[in-house]
């Protein structure tokens, strides 16, 4: 196989490059080692679009926080055209003394200094007002009209259908093995043959630092620190209505109650070294999840806490306190780009891609209009989200929808079908992208029942489906299978 | 039956919602309809092909679906009326009911009075925070029940079952029959979720290990489930460290409690009990929503399907007074939980007939007085958080109660020795 550029990794910083560079005629094939995008530190997050609520933000002598801001236009306008979630929800940042009222004093200034309007300071009456279920222990808040929340891996896989649409290869469950250079060319092993190819983009998120250097072009040095998120569920969704930031009170911690596009409620806090990979949720780390969250929502019960889960993110300079980005292109290696944002990606994505397509010509890529380009995609429909006459028209054209498969988040079997026409192979792809299992229940009652309809749509027998492909079959034996070995 | 003209409209129909639909046509009734969301009537029966079923109800050892299909046989019999793939999405403070098919779509009706009987829920790993990573190879009870009895499929051949619920036990000896190495069930608390009996039968006959006061502390494995920590836990359950070991599993299986499954209860308006997790119901089994009445699991959980088709008797019956405008006094009395009782339901009675009340204690304690407020003293040799308490108040007891709140306690034996 042969293409001009070849991105590594299907998460929203791959699906970005990926969709930007199909508005031009260059070659792109796309590999994601996963069975589907977005399950790395993109599914892993708070699913917040921040500009940096964090009093650190707005340095415009850090790259990291530069994409970040640039991004903010950009986002609502892509969600619309890809047919995504989006929803502005504004962030609160409490003040709870003089000391934090003046770090957010300066975040403000910064930012004005930076022509980035809107940020206004709230007295407690007035967040009162505002949020009126949240701790009463402030003295006021900073308000960012412009925080908003998506439904990150929804996004990605949208970026990657509109990338297929206009052009872009896609392959799944291919993973990088090896890439020598030869000539003006790179040779890409993976566990589905090589392929061959003139530039690289290097988007593999927690294995950024690993691609690299297997092309010995390792300048930089990246940390894998691990958060936690936890979910509450939905029947407290109305509980607050922006996105609620108190300023942490240990190193190494962060503390977020937020809205998300589906209506539970996230709480995410801890972001500690921890070892690559280790995605384990410790009693330890749930405890002060559960504490800090408190500190916000006083009486929150953690009956109400439907998930946890841990995720990665890959930062730079974490020995400084402060963490940069990587976007550039290698010193040492022509033509071979790597990109990883840490914390904030999911933010910072529409820049990025811009970016990095600028990156790649200046390395000589040869960028020429695609003149057929498309930006519209149009996403399957999410039968609980119609209105009744839409969701009538629809069980009319097509019996399955009318079929809920999932009774907490009201999943149709048409979803799921349709979930699979779209690439889904695995049950951790139905969840993500038709939310069925995401509810209270989380799977209880529809994964016997997806599985079936898994297996039925892939043509396969229902032991061969898996949570998230790889080893990960959910059934390993068929009824008496174990006690006819046993004779 | 046009949808205009419906009597009673019942939501669910396991052994709860066939139990009220009949009774409500019993009771006169004329258009009773069922909804239910799967592809045949009784609920969660189909899946639980153990014996066990209808002992006090037809005193008769049962099955699961041998106990259903009698319910069923008489819903037919009845004229009840059912819609099946039918899962009702919407219900409102005046009894709107909405609901989705693969038939019409949407549909919309207004019933003259309405039956909640939707059961409950297994709690999730979520819920329940146990640390490690998120493997294949996990699921709760209830759900390994269903692929191994309906779908066919055996989840894996090393598995550890967390929490002693009965559908855990009750798996447990399952999977042994099918091969499996059961090699644990682990309970948090020094004594067993389930049924006593569920214990003997299921576990001891089976010589399947049974460790009181322990949990999983540890999940490991990247793709499919490897292995668990269990540890011993203190008095505040906690991990004592250095009682861990490991223990090498492919599954793991959750039993670890039921939830009454009200979310559309919720949506109704209807005020939910925090102590039962189900509506606040009176002895007709009436919620605080008029017109709108729960019995089963709904309203609380049960340990034995015939007290939840019992109770979803008196919804049904309930209900069809409603539907033809039977008025009755509304005079309540609160029944309050006292001394290690976790709940009480009905939370409200009237001295009107005589009513039956379903307790369940916190703790486990041995040689005790159940008492409701002075009408009321029973001697137990022991009450356990596992096995529900019934107390039968006769309409002459209720006149006694002068008070508008009566308290059910618990009397343990020392505090009767010192007065």
């Amino acid at each position: 196989m042969e293409t001009e550029v070849l991105i590594i990794g299907g998460g929203v910083l791959g699906a970005v490059v990926a969709r930007e560079l199909s508005r031009y005629k260059a070659d792109v094939i796309l590999v994601e080692k996963e069975a589907d995008f977005g399950w790395g530190s993109t599914k892993t997050n708070m699913c917040i679009v921040c500009q940096g609520g964090d009093t650190l933000e707005f340095r415009p002598e850090y790259h990291r926080s530069k994409l970040v801001w640039e991004s903010m236009p950009l986002m609502e306008p892509l969600c619309q055209e890809l047919d995504v979630p989006f929803k502005r929800v504004g962030e609160l940042a409490l003040i709870r003394n003089n000391e934090e009222l003046g770090k957010f004093q300066k975040l403000k200034s910064r930012a004005e200094k930076l022509g980035l309007a809107g940020h206004q300071f709230i007295d407690q009456d007035t967040l009162r007002q505002m949020e009126p279920n949240i701790t009463q222990e402030t003295i006021g808040g900073l308000y960012d009209p412009h925080i908003a929340m998506v439904d990150p891996v929804r996004l990605t896989i949208a970026l990657i259908e509109n990338a297929g649409q206009n052009g872009v290869k896609v392959m799944r469950e291919t993973e990088v093995l090896n890439i020598s250079q030869k000539m003006n060319q790179f040779e890409v092993e993976t566990n589905r043959g090589s392929v061959k190819c003139r530039f690289i983009v290097n988007a593999a998120g927690t294995s950024v630092d690993k691609i690299a250097r297997l092309v010995n072009s390792d300048d930089f040095v990246l940390y894998p620190i691990r958060g936690y998120v936890g979910i509450l569920d939905k029947n407290l969704g109305g509980l607050i209505k922006h996105e609620i930031h108190m300023r942490p009170d240990a190193p190494g911690q962060t503390n977020i109650l937020t809205p998300s596009v589906h209506g539970n409620l996230f709480f995410g806090t801890t972001m500690q070294p921890a070892r690559r990979g280790d995605c384990s949720v410790t009693g330890r780390i749930a405890e002060i999840g559960l504490q800090n969250v408190r500190k916000i929502l006083p009486d929150l019960s953690e009956k109400e806490i439907i998930h946890s889960f841990a995720g990665f993110l890959m930062f730079r300079n974490w020995e400084v306190g402060w963490h940069e980005c990587v976007v550039q292109a290698s010193q040492k290696v022509p033509r071979f780009i790597s990109i990883c944002i840490g914390y904030p990606g999911v933010s910072a994505a529409p820049a990025t891609g811009r970016e990095v397509t600028e990156l790649l010509r200046r390395e000589g890529l040869k960028l020429e209009r695609n003149e057929s380009f498309d930006p519209f995609r149009k996403a399957p429909p999410v039968f609980n989200e119609l209105p009744e006459e839409q969701q009538k028209e629809l069980v009319a054209k097509d019996r399955r929808y009318g079929h809920v498969v999932c009774r907490c988040e009201t999943v149709s079997e048409g979803e799921i079908v349709e979930a699979v026409r779209h690439g889904a192979t695995t049950l951790d792809g139905i969840k993500f992208r038709t939310r069925a299992g995401m509810g209270r229940c989380q799977g209880g009652f529809c994964t016997p029942r997806v599985v079936k309809i898994l297996a039925r749509e892939l043509g396969l027998s229902e032991e061969k489906i898996t949570k998230k492909g790889r080893e990960s079959r959910l059934l390993l034996y068929k009824s008496k299978e174990l006690l006819e070995a046993q004779l | 039956m046009k949808r205009s003209d419906i009597d009673v409209a019942v939501i669910g129909s396991g052994p709860a919602g066939m139990a009220a639909a009949i009774r409500a046509r019993e009771e006169g009734a004329e258009h009773v309809l069922i909804l239910e969301r799967q592809e045949q009537l009784g609920g969660l029966l189909h899946q639980c092909v153990h014996n066990g079923f209808g002992l006090f109800y037809f005193e008769q050892d049962l099955t699961g679906p041998e106990y259903g299909h009698r319910f069923a046989e008489k819903v037919k019999d009845l004229g009840v009326q059912v819609l099946l793939e039918t899962m009702v999405t919407r219900i409102s403070a005046d009894r709107q009911i909405t609901a989705v098919n693969n038939r019409e779509g949407v549909l919309c009706m207004r019933p003259k009075s309405i039956v909640l009987a939707m059961g409950c829920r297994e709690r999730s790993r979520g819920q329940l925070n146990v640390p490690g990573t998120r493997p294949a190879g996990i699921f709760t009870a209830g759900t390994a029940q269903r692929f191994v009895n309906v779908e066919g499929w055996i989840p894996g051949k090393k598995v550890v079952i967390l929490g002693s619920g009965d559908i855990g036990m009750i798996m447990a000896r399952r999977l042994t029959l099918e091969g499996v190495e059961v090699k644990a069930v682990v309970e948090i608390l020094p004594y067993i979720g389930g049924l006593t009996r569920n214990e003997v039968q299921c576990l001891h006959d089976f010589h399947i290990p049974l460790l009181l006061e322990h949990t999983v502390t540890e999940i490991y494995g990247q793709q499919r489930l490897e292995a668990v920590t269990i540890a011993k836990v203190n008095k505040d359950k906690k991990p004592v460290n250095g009682t861990e070991q490991m223990i090498e599993c492919d599954t793991l299986l959750l039993s670890v409690g039921l939830i009454p499954e009200n979310e559309l209860s919720r949506m109704a308006g209807i005020a939910l009990d925090p102590l039962t997790g189900g509506p606040v119901v009176d002895q007709w089994r009436e919620t605080n929503v008029s017109g709108i009445f729960a019995g089963g699991n709904v309203v609380h959980v049960h340990d034995l399907v015939d007290e939840v088709s019992w109770e979803a008797e008196i919804a049904g019956a309930s209900a069809a007074r409603f539907a033809r405008k039977e008025e009755r006094k509304k005079e309540k009395k609160i029944v309050k939980p006292g001394r290690n009782i976790r709940y009480v339901v009905p939370q409200t009675i009237s001295a009107q007939c005589d009513v039956t009340l379903y307790a369940r204690v916190k703790d486990m304690e041995e040689n005790v007085t159940l008492k409701v407020g002075d009408i009321l003293s029973k001697s137990l040799r022991v009450v356990k958080p596992g096995e529900m308490l019934k107390m039968d108040l006769s309409h002459n007891q209720l006149m006694q109660l002068r008070d508008d709140e009566v308290e059910l306690f618990i009397e343990s034996a020392k505090r009767r020795q010192n007065g």
